[in-house]
């Protein structure tokens, strides 16, 4: 039933539409219901075709449905088309479902921001632009879905636009993902030139024939795009900053959905990446660094949601990882469970912000165990299930991808131990965080600050879906365990089928040594921050400050990039624009009056000079004439 | 043909009209006076009369003769029109001088 699909896609559009055309005639909650309305009717398509593929052999779930030849330029054409398979469906069901519930937080959060119509606006925008982004049925729809997802995040980002850091942050995050844009662009043009066509089916059908070099640049703009999407080095110093937006933006954007983009691409387009091997093994080395340096530099990070979202940058690392390894249903699996997840850590820092009166620092924080029993609860849950601990979801996840790290060789086992120390890190700078904030003493700015709105710890559109997100995040991951059944691996064989099988002692050797460094984070935590009488944070001045700079990535890229533009642009001012181009119209100007100036002489204002020269000239004609006779 | 037979060759006439035509614009190039300007301007335009009519004759049709009278006719009001700017001018104490009338001067 592929007319689910488009409903899916449809439907936040028509939110989209709605709100901007209506203005004034929609009231602001209203607003609120209608694009959450809209992103629930997007699931149930979603769910539509979801069951509509079950129904399905297993090797015939793969359906494209053209609406409209959409491009047509040449012998090249290429319609607008939705693709319908496992993975698209997965995809669709976890951005309209995460998607949904998080629009549905908004109307709480936003209750009372002079432009919630905007801001709601934007947020079906962004649902769509995502949706069409997994359902493109070629990858120009997908590049089409990738810029769009692009804008929208321009446009959230910068929402509160009174903000100078909010603009700045919003830029910022455009120019990056641009850089991936044009890569991605670029690889495209080389697949047209080479397949001449860019219909999933086609190019995957005929890229055998690709030439060595042409398949390593094709996967190379490929990664570009995917890596700047996904806030991944080298490209990923947006992400950080990107949280000045709203924070349901950063759980729906820059947590659940837009950044995991990257590796669904890797995914979708893996047959490229399988022709490409160096390229995947950048793709996966690129990951397991990372994924390191986030949760290092998540350590010293005092903002709560700078924490989770260098949290955000390390998880993805991880599913780089089981992407680039040929995990790709691992990957997937990880994507799912870190939406929940995140989006729960996300929601629930929103509904401590929310309390404490916009407040973010975390050293302002401190003893909100008791005030905020259900959301420290939640927190709990879900950095429990981010640091991987059994039962919660991280566990099943994150631990097969490390698992199949395993099964590739020396490089493997290095991307492995960059994993495990990644696990040990998530358990401190998680805990770290949670019991700085919930643990401890109150604060004198939590005693001055903190206050509850009517009954309860917030709204009960914020704290219902923070209550269904810890269900899922607590449960959501028990639908696989590598071992013993793996239903997400199953449904996703027929589009990507895995290139690691790890045996059952790699599983379990991974999983103990995983839950086992993880449970030593939380525990170096809780010796350094929560316990009763903590010990001293061991200190290294130059390590620290190195970190607190974020590893000196913005030094150094406004040193390799934005000062030499900055310099070259006033040069080219000076010698060429000045004299040259603002030059040449002065000169034109002033040339013409010079020429105009010269002729007035000729106009002495005698009669007789003017009869002359019209005599004169009659002459010479007359003569011309008869000379010619 | 007989009437072109008699007189002087056309050419004869073509030479006094040139010569009166070079008086005239010999006049209005060097005079000063307006009025002395207009009068030779009423030469040039008699020189071109008489050329027409020569040629009229020459050929022994009669348009030429007609359009020497509608040259007249115009040469009239055209001085009609002279003379009234010049009296204008000079109740307006205007210097009647052209070389002073270069207000077009750029």
């Amino acid at each position: 039933m592929i007319w689910g699909a488009w409903l899916c896609l449809a439907s936040p559009l028509a939110a989209a539409l709605l709100i901007t055309l209506g203005g004034n005639a929609l009231s602001r909650r209203g607003a609120g219901y209608l694009a959450t309305f809209a992103t629930f009717v997007a699931f149930i398509g979603a769910a539509i075709s979801f069951f509509s593929l079950l129904s399905h052999d297993a090797g015939d779930r793969s359906h494209l449905s053209t609406g409209w030849t959409w491009i047509a330029g040449g012998s090249y054409h290429s319609g607008f088309s939705v693709l319908v398979d496992p993975l698209s469906t997965m995809m669709m069901l976890i951005v309209s479902g995460v998607g949904g519930l998080i629009i549905g937080y908004s109307i709480g959060y936003m209750d009372g921001d002079p432009e919630e119509r905007r801001y709601f606006a934007y947020m079906a925008l962004f649902v769509f632009s995502m949706l069409l982004l997994v359902q493109g049925g070629n990858l120009i729809l997908l590049l089409a879905g990738w810029g769009m997802v692009g804008l929208s995040s321009y446009l959230l980002i910068g929402f509160w636009q009174e903000r100078h850091s909010a603009i700045a942050a919003a830029k910022k995050a455009f120019v990056m993902n641009a850089v991936g844009d044009a890569t991605m662009a670029l690889a495209f043009f080389i697949l047209i030139q080479k397949t001449g066509s860019l219909d999933f089916g086609d190019v995957f059908a005929r890229q055998g024939f690709l030439g060595g070099w042409a398949i390593n640049l094709i996967a190379l703009g490929l990664l570009g795009g995917a890596v700047a999407k996904s806030a991944q080095l080298p490209l990923h110093t947006w992400l950080p900053d990107a949280m000045e937006g709203p924070t349901p933006v950063s759980a729906l954007i820059h947590a659940a959905t837009m950044v995991t983009a990257g590796v669904y691409l890797i995914v979708r387009t893996h047959p490229i990446f399988e022709q490409a091997p160096k390229i995947e093994d950048l793709a996966a080395g690129l990951g397991a660094a990372t994924l390191v340096m986030a949760g290092l530099i998540a350590l010293v990070q005092t903002d709560i949601k700078r924490v989770i979202a260098y949290s955000t940058m390390s998880q993805i690392g991880y599913m780089f990882l089981g992407a680039g390894l040929g995990a790709y249903a691992n990957g997937m699996f990880h994507l799912m469970t870190h939406a929940f997840f995140k989006a729960l850590l996300f929601m629930a820092a929103g509904i401590v912000i929310h309390a404490l009166a916009g407040e973010q620092d975390m050293r302002n924080m401190g003893g909100l165990r008791e005030l905020m029993p259900f959301t420290r609860w939640c927190f709990l849950i879900g950095s429990l299930a981010l640091v991987g601990i059994f039962p919660f979801a991280g566990f099943f996840s994150k631990d097969s991808i490390l698992a199949a790290a395993m099964d590739r060789g020396w490089y493997g086992y290095l991307l492995w131990v960059a994993g495990l120390a990644g696990t040990f890190l998530t358990g401190l700078y998680t805990f770290r965080m949670y019991f700085v904030v919930f643990g401890g003493q109150r604060s004198a700015f939590v005693r001055e600050h903190f206050h509850h709105e009517g009954h309860g710890e917030g709204p009960f559109s914020m704290t219902s879906t923070v209550a269904t997100l810890a269900g899922l995040a607590a449960i959501g991951g028990w639908i696989q365990w590598s071992p013993f059944w793996h239903p997400v691996t199953s449904w996703l064989e027929p589009v990507a089928r895995p290139l690691v099988e790890p045996a059952n002692w790699m599983e379990w050797t991974s999983s103990g040594t995983a839950l086992a460094l993880g449970l030593g984070g939380i525990w170096v935590a809780w010796l350094l921050y929560g316990a009763r009488r903590p010990r001293p944070v061991p200190r290294v001045a130059p390590v620290e400050s190195a970190l607190v700079h974020k590893l000196y990535f913005d030094e150094a890229y406004d040193l390799a990039f934005y000062r030499p533009a900055m310099r070259l642009s006033l040069l080219l001012g000076r010698f060429f624009e000045r004299p040259l181009i603002a030059g040449t119209g002065r000169e034109l100007a002033e040339g013409s009056v010079d020429v105009g100036r010269g002729f007035s002489r000729l106009q002495t204002g005698l009669v007789r000079t003017y009869v002359l020269a019209i005599a004169s000239s009659l002459a010479v004609i007359a003569v011309v004439f008869v000379a010619v006779r | 043909m007989t009437i072109a037979m008699l007189g002087p060759e056309v050419s004869w006439y073509l030479a006094v009209s040139a010569f009166l035509f070079a008086t005239g614009a010999f006049g209005v190039l060097v005079r000063r006076s307006p009025l002395i300007v207009l009068l030779s301007l009423e030469i040039m335009l008699n020189a071109g009369n008489l050329a027409l009519i020569a040629f009229s004759r020459h050929h022994g049709r009669g348009d030429g003769q007609i359009f020497a009278i509608s040259v007249m006719a115009i040469a009239a009001s055209e001085v009609v029109v002279g003379l009234g700017l010049i009296v204008a001018m000079s109740r307006k104490r205007v210097a009647l001088d052209v070389d002073k009338l270069n207000f077009l001067r750029g």
